[in-house]
């Protein structure tokens, strides 16, 4: 028995994701599939579900509702659509601020003596231990005296300053595991700094920056406290609006209509952009 | 690559060895059990006219309570030996239960119940209490119906009462043992929300109304219509509250505050629209930050939220709109299958008793619904600490309360204002409203 | 270009780590505030006891934030620990081994990243309660003694959307690993077990431990799923201070935060110290 566990890759590598893949099921998947359903439910009077069939959550978040102002068949209302439109700009824009922001803070601590990376590299975290509240709540006494408190941009400063950690982290793993000698060989071949970095750094690192865009992107997507203090709750994220519907609203089939709609654009987004820059393969350096 | 875990997992024990250090130093104050030293005088309480009134009023039910009360209108203030950390003298229960339960589990609004109460009932009866909190009926309804049974005691706010009855999410309170409602002023009992409070006891009350800042806004506002000529400055703090501020404006329309009239509402959302570009922030958790600190001049706010910015701020002034204010009511009620109902009936008397309720007036500015409370504190010679060590006198804090026309309310406003109800099928279409005004 | 780094970089890097410490100076100030109501600050405190640390001193007065804090760390610990552990074997499988639930695992482990964080915790409060139920009426549990939201169930989340973090973080790490070494390993004659644990596993380590310190910095401040899966007695810091803006955050918040940066910044010189002086 022992022995076809030695020798079966297969049977190895299910038993290594056994328990992740189990808490997954157990804490997620069922929940999971319970807003599924409850996805294509109605309300009742009262806000529980009717479990029925119907696509009318999904086709309110599409915009198109079957009652209208002027009670006049089918029109078109892009609230939630714009809804979506606003949170995936701020998730792209968050994303692009802490790539730039981040890098060179990545690199320099991937570069440093070996002796000071990690306290390098903890003391980027340490603000993260912080309560978050408290943070939050420093940068509305900084943002008011710029004079920029309930602005779109403080809802920028606060997003790239919360998510910022998650892409340095990542890219910071991937940079330090270059190694220098390659730094080396390109100078021996007469590369400048400039075609170092775009031919040697940056592919190498470029793992690390797909697996920050994913957890700075995703999490944006779905977000909206930071969103709502500094931003006075004036913009509407997703995030909000499926937090209302569980709470305020007290529709969640509509919720939890949103909430697919959310996990399957970001799931798709996340696919595609693994399987592009290749989480599947090794690279091999020669 | 090892030493830099060895650093990593070093660097965690010492800060899991730091935090239990701080634990330990700073554990637990232990109640001081010296003499009292504030003068503390039972109060006498002369039988006042309005007594017998109260008695004349209360329901059938309280048949059961005529045989084990004392005589009504003589409330008489005894103090235990035991004292709360802050120094607070615990009085004795004026009607002690048998309560064999050890612990009692409270889910409760966020800041609502002073630390004395909590700590002299854990003095009294000996059960540990333990609290979840919440900031919206919402999260505490999402929390409930999710069908956990371990709560005690609940703290719904009217609108949301009836919801919860009807979901069976309370049980039925035995007002054979809850004596301490004879002390509640009758204006707050036998509401719509619960007729014959059947599921719930009073709290604490307050309004949604109108906030300004006397010192820039030169004009004040006297209703709620009157907010839209502040438009352009975009100075305003709103609630973030659907329900209310919608209402708000169904009341300047001269509609009802409860309706579900598609037209009406429609209506309603063109007119907030306007309104919606004026707001610089909409803030449920605290929006006397704003107020405070100058980020805006005006908007509508709540009872307690305007009494602390006035406090902060004496030219922040609290006025009761011509349409008329919203009127709420956080009350008590029990949840079905409650694993500490004796507890939890012995907690409702002992701590909504006169002699320990109106420690609200200290600690958390809104309407007082016991009048045994406030006479208590009216006519007390007791002195307390308050959170910074000053010494209160019980009577210059029922003195505060009931000048400021923001606690207690004037009658005429009580009787103009509007209740929020829970409006069933139209709910989510004041929350696609409240999306759409805000984009 | 080795050794030799730019100071354009190196200024840079300073002015990035300045943007990170800004709201913690500004934090750090207030906590010395002398306003209780902490909304503009109006001087420095002064009062007894402890005069200018007069919000430091209450702290340790304040039960309610010393337990908030204990059950967080407590709470931030063990998940860690857990989540760590399990996410760096499913990176592994995930990463090396082709196996028949692989696509099935892939997704389920993305699931915790996408899904909002109402969502989650919703879900899996009915799920705790479901079971709860079932579990109480088949064993007619006395009330004392019924199975309910704490500290485990808390803990278990945790687990549940830190593990994927953990994963995504040590495969970025496999990704570019040459197995070469491992392969000079077995040559040599160490079978798997002793490849992994020394060739491998120090050679993944900084991956494995930045995803713990995701894992940990996750659990520290999650508030959502954490108000739906606690129960009473069970209140963690986030949770506390959140519960503290409707009435006021006090500089004691402030005062709490700052300590727990400087038990922070002094474990971190202190094991720095200690590891220079060994290596």
């Amino acid at each position: 028995m022992l022995q076809r566990l030695r020798e079966s890759k297969s049977l190895q590598g299910t038993l290594l994701a056994s328990p992740a893949m189990l808490w997954m099921i157990a804490l997620l998947i069922v929940p999971l599939l319970l807003i599924v359903i409850t996805s294509f439910g109605q309300r009742d009077p009262d806000g529980n579900v009717i479990y029925t069939f119907t696509f009318d959550n999904y086709i309110r978040l599409m915009g198109f509702s079957a009652d209208c102002p002027d009670g006049v068949g089918t029109c078109f209302n892009s609230l939630y659509l714009e809804i979506l439109a606003r949170s995936v700009g701020l998730a792209l824009v968050t994303t692009i601020f802490t790539i730039v922001l981040g890098y060179p803070l990545a690199y320099y601590v991937a570069r440093a003596p070996a002796k000071r990376r990690n306290m390098l590299l903890f003391l980027i975290l340490v603000p993260l231990w912080t309560n978050f509240v408290i943070r939050v709540y420093a940068w509305i006494r900084i943002l008011r005296a710029f004079e920029m408190l309930y602005t779109p941009q403080a809802v920028l400063v606060g997003m790239v300053y919360e998510f910022i950690p998650f892409m340095i982290l990542p890219m910071y793993t991937s940079l330090e595991k270059i190694d220098p000698s390659l730094y080396e060989a390109a100078a021996d071949l007469g590369a400048s700094s400039l075609r170092t970095f775009l031919k040697v750094t940056l592919p190498l690192s470029l793992p690390g920056v797909v697996a920050g865009t994913l957890l700075v992107f995703v999490p944006v997507m779905g977000t909206f406290v930071v969103s709502d203090i500094l931003g006075g709750k004036q913009f509407v994220l997703v995030g909000n609006l499926i937090q209302r519907q569980f709470l305020d609203a007290r529709d969640p089939t509509f919720g939890a209509a949103a909430s697919i709609v959310l996990m399957g654009m970001t799931l798709i987004v996340m696919i595609i952009y693994t399987r592009k820059f290749g989480f599947g393969e090794e690279v091999v350096i020669t | 690559m090892l030493k830099s875990s060895r650093t990593i997992w070093m660097g965690v024990v010492l800060l899991v060895i730091a935090s239990l250090v701080l634990t330990a130093c700073g554990g637990g104050a232990a109640p001081a059990t010296q003499a009292p030293t504030s003068t503390q005088a039972p109060a006498e309480k002369p039988t006042d006219a309005p007594q017998p009134t109260e008695a004349a009023m209360e329901k059938p039910t309280e048949a059961a309570l005529a045989t084990e009360a004392p005589p009504s209108g003589a409330f008489v203030s005894k103090p235990s030996d035991k004292v709360t950390s802050s120094g607070f003298v615990c009085p004795e229960p004026q009607h002690k239960l048998d309560v064999q339960s050890k612990e009692l589990n409270l889910f409760v609004w966020t800041q609502y119940i002073p630390d004395d109460a909590i700590e002299c009932f854990e003095l009294i009866y000996g059960v540990q209490v333990n609290r979840k909190e919440y900031e919206s009926n919402e999260e505490m309804y999402a929390s409930m119906t999710g069908g956990s049974s371990i709560y005690d005691l609940v703290q719904p706010t009217d609108y949301i009462i009836s919801l919860m009855i009807r979901q069976g999410l309370l049980q039925k309170l035995d007002q054979s043992k809850l004596p301490v409602l004879q002390s509640f002023d009758p204006n707050y009992l036998n509401l719509p929300f619960d007729p014959n409070n059947n599921y719930t006891i009073p709290y604490q009350a307050g309004t949604d109304a109108i906030v300004y800042n006397a010192d820039t806004v030169k004009d004040p506002p006297k209703s709620y219509a009157d907010l839209w000529k502040f438009v352009d400055e975009g100075q305003m703090v709103s609630l973030d509250d659907s329900r209310a501020i919608i209402g708000a404006t169904l009341l300047t329309l001269g509609y009802d505050v409860n309706t579900t009239d598609e037209k009406q509402l429609a209506e309603a959302k063109t007119k907030l629209a306007e309104l919606a570009k004026g707001i610089k922030l909409y803030d449920s958790s605290s929006p006397k930050s704003a107020l405070i600190a100058g980020d805006v001049d005006l908007g509508i706010t709540w009872t307690g939220e305007a009494f602390l910015a006035q406090q902060e701020n004496p030219a922040i002034k609290y006025v009761y709109p011509s349409e008329g204010a919203i009127l709420w009511q956080d009350n008590y009620a029990m949840p079905k299958d409650a694993p500490h109902s004796d507890a939890a009936y012995a907690w409702l008397n002992y701590t909504m008793q006169p002699d320990l309720f109106f420690l609200m007036l200290r600690d958390f500015p809104y309407t007082m619904p016991s009048r045994g409370a406030l006479e208590f504190a009216r006519d007390s010679d007791l002195t307390i600490k308050d959170a910074d060590g000053n010494t209160l006198a019980a009577a210059d804090l029922y003195q505060a309360y009931a000048d400021s026309p923001i606690t207690n309310t004037p009658p005429e406003a009580l009787k103009q204002g509007h209740r929020i109800e829970d409006v069933g099928d139209a709910l989510p279409l004041y929350d696609q409203i409240w999306t759409e005004i805000k984009q | 270009m080795s050794n030799r780094r730019s100071p354009w970089l190196t200024l840079t890097a300073v002015l990035v780590y300045g943007f990170l410490y800004l709201p913690i100076v500004v934090l750090i100030i207030f906590a010395f505030n002398s306003s209780r109501q902490n909304v503009t600050f109006e001087g420095i405190v002064n009062r007894d006891p402890c005069g200018p640390f007069y919000w430091f001193c209450r702290v340790f007065q304040n039960q309610d934030a010393l337990d908030a804090s204990v059950n967080t760390l407590r709470i931030a610990l063990t998940s860690t620990v857990i989540a760590t552990v399990i996410g760096t074997m499913a990176a592994l499988a995930l990463q090396r081994h082709a196996f028949r639930l692989k696509l099935f695992a892939e997704t389920s482990l993305y699931i915790p990243i996408v899904i909002p964080e109402i969502v989650m915790g919703i879900g899996i409060l009915v799920l705790f309660n479901a079971l709860f139920k079932f579990i109480n009426t088949t064993f007619d549990l006395a009330p004392a003694q019924r199975l309910g939201l704490g500290l485990g169930t808390v803990i278990i989340s945790h687990v549940a959307f830190s593990v994927p973090f953990v994963t995504l973080t040590v495969r970025t790490r496999l990704h570019s690993f040459d197995r070469a070494v491992e392969e000079a390993a077995a040559d040599l004659g160490a079978n798997a077990w002793t490849t992994f644990r020394r060739v491998t596993l120090p050679l993944i380590m900084p991956g494995v431990v930045a995803g713990a310190m995701l894992a940990f910095t996750l659990s520290l401040d999650d508030f959502i799923i954490t108000f739906f899966t606690n129960g009473p007695g069970s209140t963690t810091l986030p949770i506390y201070v959140y519960g503290l803006l409707r009435r006021t955050v006090t500089p004691e918040v402030n005062a709490l935060s700052t300590m727990w940066i400087l038990v922070v910044l002094i474990a971190l010189f202190a094991s720095n110290r200690v590891q220079r002086r060994t290596s």
